[in-house]
């Protein structure tokens, strides 16, 4: 019998499963907990309809889903398939550009056009993967470096956007105290779609070829993966929803800029989050992306200084991949102790 | 035809510290297959010291490579120490190598711009302002002294590599890294002594760039890319072909910074990365790329 990694998997699956009590509990507490978070998310505006008070926790959140987007998305070519793009925020920075000039040319509402941004980033990465994952390796890695100071460069240089100084973008003619909630149900549901879509990668064919080449990509060829054809289109899959929030992110923060869009630090902290919840789960770069956006607020209200705030995001970084590998949830799950309603697949 | 030429002359005199730079990214590469990503980070971190050297004891950068290069080198054997054996023979060592010097990268960046702030920086040594006329055309004597400089410490290095134990047993664990411990060669050691080697001229290349550009915090991004250009082009983990590549695309760079305007010309390494990657992804030396 030849020799893969996977049948190891389904063994281990099926022994889990004889083992497992008889009787099911009456209430699946995943169920239960993502049901409820999700209601709860979807009503928390109320409190700020009713009150008005509730702005800074509105764009918390808002700030929060965005990045459960990219982790979410990240996670996709960088944790299943073990490809890392150190410049994932090119597709949101692509996005919002691509947004942004529709609503300032055309008067076209971001809200409109952000799934046209998701399309964007999804040929940009179908583009760039044709280009460089048809080999194995570093190529990749490089890749995606030079395509954000590509993106960058152009953008500076390109004056109908206003080069450096980038543009203002008009924000909709709401009143302040419902004007956040458009981006806040926007968000929340590209934020909905990238994790369930990482769900449904995970647990399909696709998905376990994707694995198969982050174990071992040879074997992976071997048994029969078109290795290159997975790789292309999941690399253009992880670009598709930082498009489309990038998309809503710019017109929420009104202006185009190439510097902040495409800075490497966005790019570092999508890829901390990852880790940190755990690269190659469905859950953990949800939990990561949270604990990060907690983390962030709390250091930068503390210490305000963002040559610091780099510093301990490198840091962090490398204590993380030298002493926590796995993430939070990679750990729990290895030592059996995930409690179920993180236990996403 | 005149202008031609003297632009001809000062892409190949930035050519030869573009080389310098990518040497130390190859050597670490070719040795080790670890992309450095914060190699451009460890050689403005180099020039940091350079400038305030130049600026407070006024001691020339060309001169400060007599500390810079030392010190680049037990700081990174102490790094590769510190950081790289855990990882080991790991099935994922390409991902985890690159996000481990990407984490270094941002921890060098983050201290830099806490001790140095953003401001841009050069030392001014008097040469950096003079020129020297050779007929019809003009060298800067900073570019003229800086390549020269570069093509020396090449020439050590090819000189060390070739014809020392130490050198062989560097070159043998490049070509292949399992037969050279089969023969004898103690791979952790050579590989600690390849990384120190790869920073201290990261090092030197800092004392360079301390005089040639302004620089800051965050500039060693568009560095990485350049480099990373370069060592592609060249064919990764092959010397001579990132030195070829450094002069190839440093004329090209200038030609098209001439033509088109300066703003523009770090795009010809950028697109230049991804033709290569398209058309012929072994590079122009090198290897399928591989790690």
């Amino acid at each position: 019998m030849p020799e893969n990694p996977l049948t190891e998997e389904v063994l281990d699956a099926r022994e889990e499963a004889y083992l497992r009590p008889a009787a099911k509990p009456t209430v699946d507490s995943r169920k239960f907990f993502l049901s409820s978070l999700l209601l709860v998310l979807a009503l928390f505006p109320v409190l700020q309809i009713v009150s008005g008070q509730f702005n800074y926790w509105l764009h918390m959140l808002l700030f929060t889903f965005m990045n459960i987007t990219m982790a979410a998305s990240w996670n996709i070519i960088g944790g299943y398939t073990g490809y890392i793009s150190l410049g994932h925020n090119v597709f949101s920075g692509m996005g919002g550009y691509v947004a942004g000039a529709l609503l300032v040319f055309y008067g076209l509402s971001p809200f409109l056009t952000a799934p046209l941004a998701g399309a964007f980033a999804f040929l940009l990465g179908l583009l760039v993967g044709l280009i460089t994952l048809r080999t194995r390796g570093s190529a990749f890695i490089i890749a995606t470096i030079a395509l954000v100071l590509l993106a960058k460069l152009g953008l500076d240089n390109l004056e109908l956007l206003g080069g450096t100084n980038g543009v203002s973008l008009p924000l909709p003619p709401l009143p302040a105290r419902v004007v956040k909630l458009p981006f806040y149900y926007g968000m929340l549901l590209t934020a909905v779609g990238a994790v369930y879509t990482s769900y449904r990668i995970r647990h399909s064919k696709f998905g376990l070829g994707l694995r198969a080449i982050a174990q071992d990509e040879t074997k992976a060829e071997v048994a029969g993966i078109p290795t290159s054809q997975y790789k292309i289109l999941a690399f253009a899959i992880s670009a598709f929803f930082p498009g489309m929030a990038g998309a809503l992110w710019a017109y929420y923060l009104t202006y185009l800029r190439p510097t902040i869009y495409f800075a490497v630090l966005g790019a570092a902290e999508v890829v901390l989050m990852t880790l940190l919840g755990g690269r190659g789960t469905v859950s953990g770069p949800v939990l990561g992306a949270a604990l990060l956006v907690i983390l962030n607020e709390f250091f930068v209200a503390k210490f305000g200084s963002t040559e610091l705030n780099i510093a301990g995001t490198g840091l962090l970084m490398l204590l993380v991949l030298l002493f926590f590998p796995d993430g939070i949830v990679g750990t729990l799950r290895e030592r059996r102790k995930l409690p179920r309603f993180l236990d996403w697949g | 035809m005149i202008q031609l030429v003297q632009v001809l002359l000062l892409g190949l005199m930035l050519g030869g510290v573009y080389a310098l730079m990518a040497s130390g990214l190859t050597l670490i590469f070719g040795v080790m297959r670890i992309v450095n990503i914060a190699h451009a980070a460890f050689i403005l971190f180099a020039a940091y010291l350079a400038f305030w050297a130049f600026k407070i004891y006024h001691i020339d950068p060309m001169v400060s490579v007599l500390f810079t290069m030392p010190l680049m080198f037990f700081l990174g054997m102490g790094i590769y120490k510190l950081v790289f054996p855990r990882i080991g023979e790991s099935r994922q060592f390409t991902s985890m190598t690159v996000l481990l010097t990407f984490s270094l990268a941002l921890i060098v960046e983050g201290v830099m711009g806490f001790l140095y702030s953003g401001i841009y920086r050069s030392a001014n040594p008097p040469y950096t302002t003079r020129a020297l006329l050779l007929g019809p055309f003009y060298l800067p004597a900073a570019q003229l002294y800086a390549t020269l400089l570069s093509l020396i410490l090449l020439g050590v290095l090819f000189l060390f590599l070739r014809f020392t134990r130490t050198g062989r047993a560097i070159r043998a664990t490049m070509q292949n890294r399992t037969a050279a411990q089969i023969v004898g060669v103690d791979v952790e050691r050579i590989s600690t002594l390849a990384f120190g080697i790869g920073m201290a001229l990261a090092g030197a290349s800092g004392s360079l760039v301390s005089f040639l550009f302004t620089f800051f915090p965050a500039k060693h991004w568009q560095w990485i890319g350049t480099l990373l250009a370069l060592i592609v082009l060249g064919g990764m983990g092959s010397l001579s072909g990132s030195v070829v590549g450094a002069f190839l695309l440093a004329v090209v760079a200038a030609y098209l910074g001439h033509f088109y305007g300066p703003t523009w010309s770090p795009i010809t390494f950028y697109l230049a990365l991804f033709l290569i990657l398209l058309i012929r992804p072994q590079g122009l030396f090198g290897k399928k790329l591989e790690a």
